[in-house]
């Protein structure tokens, strides 16, 4: 996937500008940003669904357009959309008429692992059980990439849990790309090795996630002694119980008494560029 | 695809085989009781020589069994007026703004199947048994007018709105206009409420616009009497208009000068045989009638239908643009 200067004005302003990204193939991604940072709407363009207003973007040499979804994506949206009045059965079998490639014995051994009745109509199904049947659906396609739009919002930690590592599982077992939205990287970190931060319709941060902790680090120390790093790296300082952490990009750093430096961890580094609200713009 | 345009429909075309059922089992019923009734009241006559009646029929031409009838018949001709609007408003607006407004359409979209073909399954799966509907209801109700011959709507001709309305290829025409017209806002608005609602104006503004011209879409003849005032016999033609001509064959133009001078101010006063006098001593030699004729009838219906047609092929292609578009 490949996007060069990618921008979407809607009617109330920019939701995404001047993005270009590309993510490489196999990768589980996980697309990070504050609500109305742009998730959807890239999502949505990668799909076809939404025109981009200026640059290009590119999905396995292809560019998305209107008239239909190549077979080799899958994408699944917020609202994980289903026919509430179709049964379960009569769901997987609107997925196997609508797709060349559909994978029938798959699908239903998904459902089965979520242990969903197959006879129950999708609209009387809980949260949890609505979105393994959706998975389903997105997964028997067989897609090379499948981008799931804040998959885990409507679960509860457990099934949270659940769905998470099935698809994992599932999507490093098949090589298949995957992009995971969220605006909690807390459900993601350990299971992305693929990071895009947004950050008001700007990529904030891109990168391999064993790069971009390389790339980074973490200063503990006390407040009455100045932080050793140098003040154009610092990303975000904060003061936690009477310290001082500033999260920094990796440079050598002076040892300074009482200061501490080390590797940040993903969640951290994220949340200190969130914090520190676009104002620094580095892409590892 | 088929497989789920029905099954998303199931209930659509359940209640429409009921509505249907109940529909043409009620009319038939109606059709027989009047039939019994009119026999009953010495009608059967004009019922059985349709052509020869001539409009005046009976013992009673004006009893009260004609008169309940003729009410009841002009219920199912109201009916047949609207279904098209509610195959517009009710089947065609939903089709595809349900799915934009609950979201579904992302569920259709992201599915290898072309949004191209998903549209157009859609549409036929759920036109065909529509216009079946109300083709059948057509015939049903048809078939009601037509057994109350020369004493029931028809005693006016076939070009009198609510039976030319009824008749031939018009309800399909409207119907296919109505349901294209509902898919497109539908599809253009993404919003159910507003597409109905959108359908429902669209189509009795146009409905009323193009039936206030249809007199212009057939080919008029000048039929021409030699004796002024002899009263035309009807024929079945539709009457535009009418008048007298002078001996040169040219229309009479100032023919209220010309009665008011003949007729005076009080009709009822007026000898009938002084006043064709009058008139022809101020140059009234023969009178015309401007008329459609009825072997023109075909060709008329055809004529608007293909407005319809026109503006419903418009429909269609804009909403396959609708369906395409990118937000």
């Amino acid at each position: 996937m490949l996007a060069e200067a990618l921008g979407k004005k809607y009617s109330r302003g920019w939701a995404l500008r001047e993005c270009s990204l590309e993510i490489p193939a196999g990768r589980v991604v996980a697309l990070v940003g504050p609500n109305g940072a742009g998730k959807t709407t890239l999502m949505g363009m990668i799909a076809g669904l939404v025109r981009p207003t200026t640059g290009r973007i590119e999905v396995f040499g292809d560019t998305p357009n209107g008239r239909g979804m190549p077979s080799s994506v899958s994408y699944l949206t917020q609202q994980k959309p289903l026919y509430p009045q179709f049964t379960v059965t009569e769901t997987l079998r609107f997925g196997k008429n609508t797709n060349a490639g559909w994978d029938q014995a798959y699908a239903e051994e998904l459902v089965a692992q979520a242990r969903v009745p197959l006879s129950a109509k999708v609209g009387t199904l809980s949260g949890g059980q609505r979105t393994r049947v959706a998975l389903a659906v997105a997964l028997g396609k067989r897609p090379r990439l499948l981008m799931l739009d804040e998959p885990l919002a409507d679960l509860d930690p457990l099934a949270r849990e659940v769905v998470l590592q099935t698809l994992v599982t599932e999507c490093r077992n098949q090589g298949i790309t995957v992009l995971l939205s969220s605006h909690v990287l807390a459900e993601l970190e350990g299971v992305c090795d693929h990071l895009v931060l947004l950050s008001a319709g700007r990529v904030q941060l891109a990168g391999y996630v064993p790069e971009l902790l390389k790339g980074h680090i973490v200063l503990t120390g006390p407040l009455e002694t100045p932080c050793p790093a140098r003040p154009e790296s610092i990303i975000d300082a904060q003061t936690v119980n009477g310290a001082r952490i500033v999260h920094a990009v990796a440079h050598p750093v002076p040892p300074q008494h009482g200061w501490q430096v080390h590797q940040p961890r993903l969640g951290q580094l994220t949340l200190a560029y969130m914090r520190s609200g676009g104002s620094t713009e580095v892409a590892a | 695809m088929i497989w789920i345009v029905w099954r998303q429909q199931r209930t659509l075309f359940i209640t429409l085989a009921v509505g249907l059922v109940l529909g043409v089992a009620g009319v038939l019923a109606l059709r027989a009781m009047m039939t019994a009734d009119f026999t009953g009241a010495g009608l059967g006559g004009c019922l059985r020589d349709v052509a020869q009646s001539g409009g005046v029929c009976g013992a009673d031409p004006n009893g009260a069994v004609q008169v309940t009838w003729t009410a009841r018949m002009r219920n199912g001709q109201l009916l047949m007026l609207a279904l098209p609007a509610l195959v517009g408003v009710f089947i065609g607006a939903p089709l595809y703004a349900r799915e934009f407004e609950q979201g579904t359409h992302a569920l259709a979209f992201t599915q290898s199947v072309s949004r191209t073909r998903w549209m157009a399954t859609k549409f036929l799966v759920t036109a065909v048994p529509a216009f079946a509907a109300v083709l059948v209801m057509q015939l049903a109700v048809g078939s009601w007018i037509e057994a109350a011959g020369s004493i029931g709507p028809l005693q006016n001709g076939r070009f009198v709105q609510a039976v030319f309305d009824n008749d031939g290829v018009s309800p399909a025409a409207y119907t296919l206009f109505a349901f294209t017209l509902g898919t497109f806002a539908g599809a253009l608005f993404r919003r159910t409420l507003l597409g109905m609602t959108l359908t429902l104006g669209v189509f009795v503004v146009v409905r009323s616009l193009v039936f206030s011209f249809r007199e212009s879409l057939g080919a008029t003849k000048r039929v021409v009497s030699d004796d002024p005032f002899a009263k035309s016999a009807p024929d079945g033609a539709w009457e535009l208009n009418g008048g007298y001509l002078n001996a040169k064959g040219e229309v009479i133009t100032n023919r209220l000068e010309i009665s008011g001078k003949c007729i005076g101010n009080d009709p009822t006063q007026a000898d009938p045989q002084a006043i064709e006098k009058c008139f022809r001593e101020n140059g009234v030699v023969k009178s015309f009638r401007d008329v459609i004729p009825a072997d023109a009838l075909g060709s008329l219906h055809l004529a608007e239908a293909s407005i319809f047609l026109a503006l419903s092929v418009l429909f269609v292609a804009g909403t396959v643009w609708a369906v395409r578009r990118q937000t």
